[in-house]
């Protein structure tokens, strides 16, 4: 029997990394927010402390954070060849579920996203012409986003110093920064956090990859 | 392959893993000499694997596992391999258990040919497909089982099984022999909470430290060598055993 609960301005579906956000900001504003998040509700202490949450066989193996394919399945093909057929079991790739969605299991990594992206159809259409276009075929649906990267930096930055993203600016205000990324768009100050430690593989990996004249950086993780 | 290239095969893929080098064996009391120690290891898992008792497998499904499993991870002369470590335990309580009758499973239609790229596609639970593959197995070699054969034929049937082409009882027999060697892999692999990795054998082989907290003071010294006594889930940072209700599930 359906229960009438108190009216409330705004519902989040799901509490994960977009509705748990998009709740604080409207909480803040002054509306009555509720989420609804399937799965359980878990926190830091003590669903994620140690040594339990290092267990490689239950989450990296048999995947416990993530969403029950008996309860949920979707279908899959490579292409249009075949037939779609349901994921059984999560492999290539892992939607949560639980009390902060997938972002309590992604790896972090908080890259912007290229001038170029935001119009990659015109960048294209510059860069190789409107018969390069053509001759894509009627299933090329290929579109500008809308947006461009100028007006979305201010958000970008208020969401890397909301989260605390941890890296080492390339490109400030054109300006070109050593240990950076030299080819990044350019963002209006430094990272809110410094880099990481370096770990063993990174360091071979840099060093592999500066004596081949490459420009490693990196990586910006929300940690 | 000789088992000597296995091993090392085993070290090297563990070792990417864990981003050490392969430790000396070593406890946290100095004074005792490595070998008495390995000595003791090696018989607290020879007891260990002698007392399994078996939930799930039948007598001779057991005495298969075990027969296979000590030809895919031989022991040594140095340390013990699949058999020795509990490995038929693990496996035998993983298909007794959530995992083996579908847990995160999706078991409804339609079932009809797959690309490979498409994943598990088959009818069976793990427990349904041990135990249809393991019953054809030891029909077709009821005149000549598996665990009185030579390891030289051992070898060479495992070898037929993974090559694939072989019905067993609706399981092709690559993907039974996928999930042998997955499991195997597991068992030796995970922590002892799960019945494997009797007292952290493979760890120890391979220098993974294990469940410590974080390694957030040692994450920028390259090059140093890790040897610390690994940590069980079922420990505290000082070796005490603490009960954790969250290990090894807890359900939503």
């Amino acid at each position: 029997m359906a229960e009438t609960l108190k009216p409330v301005d705004v519902v989040t579906i799901g509490v994960g990394l977009t509705g748990s956000m998009a709740a604080l900001e409207m909480a803040q504003s002054g509306l009555k927010v509720v989420g609804l998040e399937r799965g359980a509700p878990r926190f830091t202490v003590p669903d994620f402390q140690s040594p339990a949450i290092h267990d490689e066989l239950r989450f990296s193996i048999r995947k416990a954070m993530m969403q029950d394919n008996v309860k949920v399945a979707v279908t899959f093909r490579n292409n249009s060849n075949e037939t779609a057929l349901p994921i059984r079991r999560w492999e290539s790739f892992l939607p949560g579920q639980g009390l902060g969605g997938s972002f309590v299991h992604w790896n972090g990594q908080s890259f912007r996203a290229q001038v170029a992206d935001f119009v990659w159809r015109s960048h294209t259409i510059q860069r190789y012409g409107q018969k390069f276009l053509d001759a894509c075929g009627p299933e090329l649906t290929i579109q500008d986003w809308g947006v461009t990267y100028d007006e979305l930096e201010p958000y970008y930055d208020r969401f890397e110093y909301l989260c605390g993203v941890s890296g080492k600016a390339g490109n400030i205000k054109g300006q070109i920064q050593p240990g950076g990324n030299p080819f990044e768009a350019p963002r209006s100050r430094e990272y809110p956090n410094p880099p990481l430690k370096e770990t063993y593989f990174g360091a071979i990996f840099r060093k592999g990859a500066e004596s081949l004249g490459y420009h490693p950086y990196r990586n910006p993780p929300q940690i | 392959m000789t088992e000597v290239s296995r091993r090392t095969l085993i070290k090297a893929t563990g070792a990417i893993g864990a981003a050490i080098l392969p430790a000396v064996f070593e406890t946290a009391n100095a004074a005792t000499p490595a070998g008495a120690e390995l000595a003791a290891t090696s018989s607290i898992c020879a007891a260990a694997a002698a007392a399994t008792t078996y939930v799930f497998f039948n007598g001779e499904e057991a005495a298969f596992i075990e027969a296979a499993v000590a030809r895919l991870i031989p022991a040594d002369d140095e340390w013990p391999g699949a058999l020795e470590a509990c490995v038929p335990n693990y496996i035998d309580k993983q298909l007794g258990g959530a995992w083996g009758a579908g847990e995160r499973l999706y078991r409804s239609g339609p079932w009809q040919p797959r690309a490979w790229t498409q994943g598990y596609q088959l009818p069976f639970t793990p427990a349904e497909l041990f135990r249809a593959a393991l019953g054809e197995i030891n029909k077709e070699l009821s005149h000549r089982p598996f665990p009185r054969m030579n390891p030289e034929e051992q070898d060479s049937y495992l070898k037929k099984l993974e090559a694939g082409g072989k019905d067993l009882g609706g399981v092709p027999s690559e993907v039974f022999f996928t999930h042998l060697w997955e499991s195997t892999v597991e068992g030796f692999f995970s922590d002892p909470v799960y019945g494997g990795n009797c007292n952290m054998v493979s760890w120890r082989m391979i220098g993974f430290p294990g469940a410590y907290a974080s390694y957030y003071d040692l994450v920028d010294q390259h090059g140093i060598k890790l040897d610390r006594v690994p940590m069980s889930l079922a420990e505290d940072a000082h070796g005490h055993i603490h009960l954790n209700p969250g290990i090894p599930a807890r359900s939503p």
